[in-house]
């Protein structure tokens, strides 16, 4: 286990460009040079930014520039000498830095530091090829954290990425076998503990990372609030705050799709932005794993909804939340200790890591 | 020489649809698809008033098969109705469909009607 990892993530939009190449390619390239240990470039299904305009696959005129989402993990020297280049690159969007541990190679001492005891976040990165137990290895470890008692694990299909310090890259002509995956997953520290021996006994080459979260609600029962945390730390460094949803498609709110309604709600209550992500195998509580079936038009995908804003907003997203999750749901709280969202003639918060301590 | 003003107005119809429908439909807040709606509803008017006018062959054939057609979109209305009835929003995506050929209708008729009188 590496204990001083950082995650990066950037929010943005598809079509976005640096001069005439998408965005997209050059923050894959840098990431691919940096030869990092993960990263993956993710898709997201609906959402919605500063400027409040919605991109969203329902619409066909509006899926021309959905929100892309990246997310880099390796150790935080590495990490921070990269940020300087995203922040030149990425010209409109948000760009996030959280504290994470990395896991390669066999799991010998399942350990968990003190303060990832309360509720763990477990991202598994693996390639769409990758099999376990004569099935997809994401179908066996999705298998594996609901067996272990983990609340929810969502797999998410990458278009392009690095796993191991190797490009993985969708391409039109292809059958992209071996493009790359993350599975989110939370559960309490205990058995994020006794998934992570079988984990890497079942698993090649596992890779993951452990993040703290706090879990607030599974399934219309409120487990805790988010922590209120301070607008700044003591050293005066913004602090942020992350909310998840994970909830099927076919989850529901008053009749229509939890995460669409979700979505919706943000928006007209002024939140600055939010993200679903359409993910292609999981589960939450209790439910079987669940992935689309063949013949059947509603389709049953997990799905991630993100909204990351100040402390002081997030108790109010966090009450929307609430509401639209009062029948299905998994719900987690994240501390983000740095921030940076630029957009036209808004740039706002710094990439310096705040520290807080609770 | 109407083939390439068709090949202009086809273009030009369809840079229009995709304005449009993205203006209309980035502010939304509702889960119907108002934009497609919006340009095959114009369109229909558009296209029934046209006719009603009885204008010339090769304007018709600029203005409505390049111009209109372009402008107007049935695969995304149906494109659409699929995508609605995916999130299990049945009802949304049957009313689509009728709303949309009553509108429509509704529309071409009166554009023809104000077409024939003008």
């Amino acid at each position: 286990m590496t204990d001083d990892c950082l995650k990066l993530t950037i929010y943005f939009g598809e079509s976005d460009r640096v001069g005439r190449r998408l965005l997209s390619d050059v923050l894959l390239d840098e990431l691919d040079r940096a030869g990092l240990q993960a990263a993956v470039l993710l898709r997201a299904t609906e959402g919605f930014g500063i400027k409040h305009r919605l991109h969203t696959q329902r619409l066909l005129t509006l899926s021309e520039d959905l929100p892309l989402v990246v997310i880099a993990v390796d150790r935080r020297d590495r990490i921070e000498a990269l940020v300087p280049r995203v922040q030149q690159l990425v010209e409109g969007g948000l760009i996030t830095l959280e504290r994470a541990r990395i896991v390669t190679g066999p799991v010998t001492r399942a350990e968990l530091p003190e303060e990832l005891h309360e509720a763990t976040k477990l991202t598994i990165y693996l390639g769409r090829a990758e099999r376990a137990l004569g099935q997809p290895a994401y179908v066996a470890t999705v298998n594996l954290l609901r067996l272990h008692g983990l609340d929810g694990a969502t797999t998410l299909l990458g278009v392009d990425g690095v796993v191991h310090a190797t490009r993985r890259r969708a391409r039109f002509f292809s059958r992209n076998a071996d493009v790359p995956l993350a599975i989110i997953a939370s559960g309490s520290g205990a058995a994020v503990r006794g998934v992570l021996g079988p984990l890497g006994r079942l698993l090649d080459h596992p890779l993951l990372t452990l993040e703290r979260v706090r879990v607030c609600k599974r399934d219309g029962v409120r487990l805790a609030e988010p922590r209120h945390l301070p607008e700044t730390d003591d050293a005066s460094l913004g602090v942020w705050q992350k909310l998840t949803v994970h909830a099927a498609e076919d989850a529901r709110h008053e009749g229509h799709a939890l995460y669409l309604q979700l979505i919706r709600r943000l928006r007209e209550e002024g939140a600055t932005g939010a993200t679903a992500l359409r993910g292609i195998w999981g589960y939450t509580a209790d439910r079987e794993p669940h992935g689309d079936r063949f013949f059947a038009v509603r389709r049953a995908v997990p799905v991630v909804t993100v909204v990351v804003d100040r402390p002081d907003s997030i108790q109010r997203w966090w009450k929307v939340i609430d509401e639209v999750t009062d029948e299905a749901g998994l719900v987690t709280s994240e501390m983000v200790p740095a921030f940076h969202a630029v957009g036209p003639g808004i740039r706002s918060g710094g990439l310096r890591l705040a520290r807080l301590r609770f | 020489m109407a083939w390439v003003w068709l090949s202009l107005l086809g273009g030009v119809g369809a840079v229009a649809r995709l304005r449009v429908d993205a203006a209309i439909g980035g502010r939304s807040l509702t889960d119907f698809p108002v934009g497609t709606f919006v340009v095959n509803v114009v369109g229909s008017f558009a296209l029934g008033a046209l006719t009603g006018a009885h204008i010339a062959n090769t304007a018709m054939f600029v203005l409505g098969t390049g111009l209109l057609g372009s402008f107007t979109t049935f695969s995304t209305w149906m494109f659409e109705a699929q995508r609605l009835a995916e999130d299990g929003e049945t009802t949304v995506a049957l009313g689509n469909l009728a709303v949309g050929i009553a509108a429509g209708a509704a529309a071409a008729a009166l554009g023809w009607a104000l077409g024939a009188v003008s």
